[in-house]
Formats: structure tokens, C-alpha cells, sequence
């Protein structure tokens, strides 16, 4: 029998505020263990949380950018669960009132995955086991979060990488996180199940929890199919579970037992009020939310005449989409920008969130000028190539590198003297040519390039040299 | 009616332990704050949205950074310490 997959995420993102969900600590990344705390954040008795405004508007912007319902009236609601990371024993959370409802993201086959809600809630603190004790360190707990959660609308391992991709993509785009998944500021929970081709019914899930790299859910996921399939196959059921990945073996292991059935015992939180928000304050969220990445790429390739791939490789990176739009501004042929970005740039820039961060030594407007030079013919492709790659070295402009002679081109005189010196320089190649070869006659041109340091008019040349041979 | 089974279950997700003592005294006490709370049901009116019963919403807090506790001070109530960390036994 042929099995297919079916899968749901939730995705956890930490909101890119300067402070705590509840409190007025700070949510920097990377300080000494517990100087980031209050007594708010590490849940002591008789405290009262407050909600950060930026927190719900970070939210409502993520629900804006897929497509969500945003609720007028939303609230808060404690999800009771005892555990270390946790110092009130209750996690604040949202329950059957989220923020955010409905929305879908779209994948490039133009399937949608539906999204049933997006809820704010706080982040739990981290526990390092070592020496058979537990350390905490609360300095994430009360950072704010963003839960996403899908329907089961995945398909395969590509739809869910896709899937993932695009959230980190969006939510960034719109500047409310960094999406970072290796420093944790995006984690995913995998909800999957097996079921025989052309069934309806959805199979038992298993769950596998907190996945901080694209590379391992798409290992992961494939790794469980597998499993559930042959328990399947060999007459077994599928238990519903939770299940940790292993990355070292590439395997899933069960991580709690099952009379620690989930019963979370969630009421609304007493101590936070109702959530209100207005269609006007939607609307002017809405208007803050820039081109989306798809929507650029589109752009490129109808407007600018891009093909998919370099559209969807700048596209993909804020920084490197603004610095491409502000490099093509007004240039004849908008490609010329993205050959020299895909080129010569992305060559420095060789790891993901080297792209993203886009520290580069030239500004869009230093290789516009560089891109108007090229297109007014006074240079050749070669020389703006090797000007571009000393700009980069050194942040300065092109004129720093072409000097007036190099800009003056080259007259006509000497343009015939390298002619004929080209000419004399290879007479197989201009036999070869007399012989029906065509394929010669770019070899002499070559020369006169080559002679000039790419100063030549290729053309120019070509016309000549014909002249002289023909 | 909030049975014996009930009180257990809340009391293991609450990691408490309750004696066969306890039980029936517990039971009792549970049935009756779920009793009392039930009154409202009573006493509501169609219409009543007891979701924001006291009508305030959005007491919001401005995203301002205001410097933390100093460490001492957040580990003082501990237990138990080491590197700077709260510690707690690890868990089976």
C-alpha cells in the first residue's frame, strides 16, 4: 500500500521587543544567567503582570501578513503546567481567544496552507541538566512569543521546508523577529501522521517537539513517515506521543510518558485585562506592512524583467530586495543590477545570515553609478566586473578605479591600430577565417579586447577587423 | 459532583500528595468551591458578556527598557544555587 504524509506545525517566534511580554526587563539574547529577571518574570507571589503594547501589535502585524482574521477582542488565559522552566507553574497564554484566526500562507505551487490561529504568549526559561541536577536560567522566561499553528495541510517534506521558509521570510520582512532558529527565536513543533493514499481520515499523530533547523524537521519528518509506515505495514498502531529528534542518530524517541497526559486546566488570567483593538488601529498596522517577499518576486519578473530564480534569490532577503530597487532606479535594464548582485556579491556573502545581514562595503547608489557608466558604453562588462569586486574590497566609488583615460574610451585611430595589429598578430585565425570559419574572427576580436584592457568597443572592432580581412 | 478520581488527577498535575485521610475532607471542600462558583450561572441574565464583566480593557505597558534585579536579589529565595543558576534536583 502507498502511504502519503500529513502533517501541521506549530512555530514558536520570539518577538523582536525590547522588553519582556509582562515586565520591563529586556529581552537581549546572550547575557550571564539570570540578570535579565524581576520578580514579574520569575513568577513571585503577590506580582502583577502587565501587557507590552508592541507585543500585540507585533502580533496583529503577523496575523496581517497571513491573511488572519485579527480579533477585536482578544484575552489572556493561564495554561497550568508544573515544571522547572516555568517558575508560576502556569504559563501565560492565549486559549479560545487568540489574537490572530484564519489566515494562510501560500507555498509556490500555489497551495495554501490554512493557519487556524496566532496567539501571543510567554516564553518558558532555559534548563541546562547537568551533574544529574537542573539549572535555570530565566532570562527567556517572559520573552514574547508568537505560536503559529497550521492545519494539517502538509503534504511532504519539501511543502513543510517551503512552509517554514516562507514564515521566517514574512516575519522578518515585516521586521517583528529575527527568526533565528539557532539561537532559538524560531522553533517549530512537527504534528505528523501517515494515512494510505486517497483516504480522508486523519491517522494518529505523533508530535515532534522544539526543531531549531530546517535541515533536521526535514530529517526528522522523514524519519517518522518511515516509522509509522512500517509500524503500520508490520500490523502495529501508531501511539499518539510526543517525540524528541535526535540529530546525531537521525531518530525520534518518545520524551514523556503517557499518564502525564496533557491536561493544562486553562482560565482566563484574572490579573490581565481584556484585549481590545480597533479596526482603525488594524488598519493602521495594515499600512505598515511592507511588500511581501512573493509579491516582490512577482514584481521582478513581470515588471523588471528577472527571470524566477535571481527574482526569487533577491526577493528572499529584505536588505538585499531594498539595495537591488534602489541600484535599479532608473537603469535601462534592471538584470544588469541583479547579475552584478548574484554575481560578484552573493560570491562574499556565503552563509544565510550573511545574506540576511548584507554587510557589504558598497551603497546601492555606488553600483547604480557604476551600472550608469556600463550602460552609457564607456566601459565594457569586463572592466565594471573587476571595478565592482575593488569597490567591494575597499567601499570606495568607481572613480577611485577608472581614470579619465579608461573613460575617455577609445578613438577611432587607435581602434584601427589595434585592428591591424590584431590582424598581423594571428594570421592562422584570419586564414582560418578566409577558409569559412567563422569562428576565428572572435578570436581576433579577442585580442583587441584583450590589448585594450577591455576599453574596446566589441563591435566596433568586430566591423573593423571584417574590413580589413573580408 | 467532583469525585475521588477527580481530586487525585488535579493533585498529580499539581505534584501534590493527598493521604486517604485527606481524600474525603478534600473531595468535599472541592465540591463545594465548584458549587459556590456555579451560583453565578444562576444569577446571570441573558446578554450578560461575563468575559469583560468589569468593562476595562487594554491596560497595556510601553515597550521601555527598565533595568533588571541584580542577581543576588533574584537568587536570594532559592533553594538551592550554583553558577549563578537556580538548581532543582533533576526530575525523573
Amino acid at each position: 500500500m502507498k502511504y502519503e504524509m500529513v502533517a501541521g506545525f506549530e512555530t514558536h517566534i520570539e518577538l523582536a521587543t525590547n522588553t519582556k511580554i509582562f515586565c520591563s526587563c529586556t529581552t537581549e539574547f546572550g547575557a550571564d544567567s539570570n540578570t535579565h529577571c524581576c520578580p514579574i518574570c520569575i513568577g513571585l507571589p503577590g506580582t502583577l503582570p502587565k501587557l507590552n503594547r508592541q507585543a500585540v501589535k507585533y502580533a496583529i502585524m503577523a496575523g496581517l501578513a497571513t491573511n488572519c482574521e485579527i480579533a477585536n477582542i482578544s484575552k489572556m488565559d493561564r495554561k497550568n503546567y508544573c515544571y522547572p522552566d516555568l517558575p508560576k507553574a502556569y504559563q501565560i497564554s492565549q486559549y479560545d481567544k487568540p489574537l490572530c484566526e484564519h489566515g494562510y500562507v501560500q507555498l509556490s505551487n500555489g497551495k495554501k496552507i490554512r493557519l487556524t490561529r496566532i496567539h501571543i504568549e510567554e516564553d518558558a526559561g532555559k534548563l541546562i541538566h547537568k551533574r544529574g541536577d537542573t539549572y535555570i536560567d530565566y532570562n527567556r522566561g517572559g520573552v514574547p512569543l508568537i505560536e503559529i499553528v497550521s492545519e494539517p495541510d502538509i503534504r511532504s517534506v519539501e511543502e513543510a521546508k517551503e512552509y517554514v521558509e516562507k514564515l521566517q521570510q514574512i516575519m522578518r520582512y515585516i521586521g517583528i523577529s529575527d527568526c533565528k532558529m539557532q539561537e532559538g527565536s524560531m522553533r517549530c513543533d512537527v504534528n505528523i501522521s501517515v494515512r494510505p493514499v486517497g483516504s480522508e481520515q486523519l491517522g494518529t499523530r505523533t508530535e515532534i517537539k522544539n526543531m531549531n533547523s530546517i535541515t533536521f524537521i526535514g530529517k526528522a519528518m522523514e524519519y517518522e513517515f518511515g516509522r509509522q509506515v512500517d509500524l503500520i505495514e508490520s500490523g502495529g498502531k501508531v501511539e499518539q506521543q510526543t517525540l524528541r529528534y535526535d540529530d546525531v542518530t537521525n531518530t525520534t524517541s518518545s520524551m514523556r510518558g503517557k499518564e502525564d497526559a496533557n491536561d493544562y486546566r486553562y482560565f482566563r488570567d484574572p490579573d490581565l485585562v481584556t484585549i481590545s483593538v480597533t479596526d482603525e488601529e488594524i488598519d493602521e498596522l495594515r499600512a505598515k506592512i511592507p511588500e511581501l517577499p512573493f509579491q516582490k518576486q512577482e514584481r521582478y519578473v513581470s515588471e523588471m524583467g528577472l527571470n524566477e530564480k535571481d527574482a526569487q534569490n533577491i526577493a528572499k532577503y529584505r536588505k538585499i530586495a531594498e539595495f537591488f530597487e534602489t541600484a535599479s532606479k532608473g537603469i535601462k535594464n534592471p538584470k544588469t543590477a541583479a547579475n552584478f548582485i548574484i554575481g560578484q556579491i552573493f560570491r562574499r556573502l556565503e552563509t544565510e545570515s550573511d545574506k540576511e545581514e548584507f554587510n557589504i562595503a558598497v551603497t546601492a547608489e555606488q553600483l547604480r553609478e557604476l551600472i550608469e557608466l556600463l550602460d552609457s558604453g564607456k566601459i565594457r562588462n569586463n572592466l565594471a566586473k573587476s571595478t565592482l569586486e575593488k569597490m567591494l574590497d575597499t567601499g570606495k566609488s568607481f572613480s577611485e578605479f577608472i581614470s579619465e583615460s579608461d573613460l575617455a574610451g577609445m578613438d577611432e585611430n587607435t581602434l584601427n591600430e589595434l585592428c591591424k595589429k590584431a590582424v598581423e598578430a594571428n594570421p592562422k585565425a584570419v586564414a582560418d577565417y578566409r577558409n569559412g570559419k567563422q569562428k576565428a574572427l572572435k578570436s581576433i576580436v579577442g585580442f583587441v579586447m584583450k590589448e585594450s584592457r577591455g576599453r574596446a568597443d566589441a563591435a566596433a572592432a568586430e566591423a573593423k577587423i571584417l574590413e580589413l580581412i573580408g | 459532583m467532583v469525585t475521588h478520581e477527580d481530586v487525585l488527577a488535579i493533585a498529580r498535575l499539581s505534584k501534590l500528595y493527598i493521604s486517604d485521610e485527606e481524600l474525603d475532607e478534600m473531595t468535599k471542600a472541592m465540591d463545594d468551591i465548584i458549587k459556590f462558583a456555579d451560583t453565578i450561572n444562576n444569577a446571570a441574565e441573558e446578554g450578560v458578556e461575563f468575559d469583560n464583566i468589569n468593562n476595562l480593557s487594554n491596560a497595556f505597558r510601553e515597550d521601555e527598557i527598565v533595568p533588571s534585579y541584580d542577581r543576588e536579589e533574584i537568587l536570594k529565595n532559592a533553594n538551592d544555587i550554583d553558577e549563578g543558576h537556580f538548581l532543582v534536583r533533576k526530575r525523573v
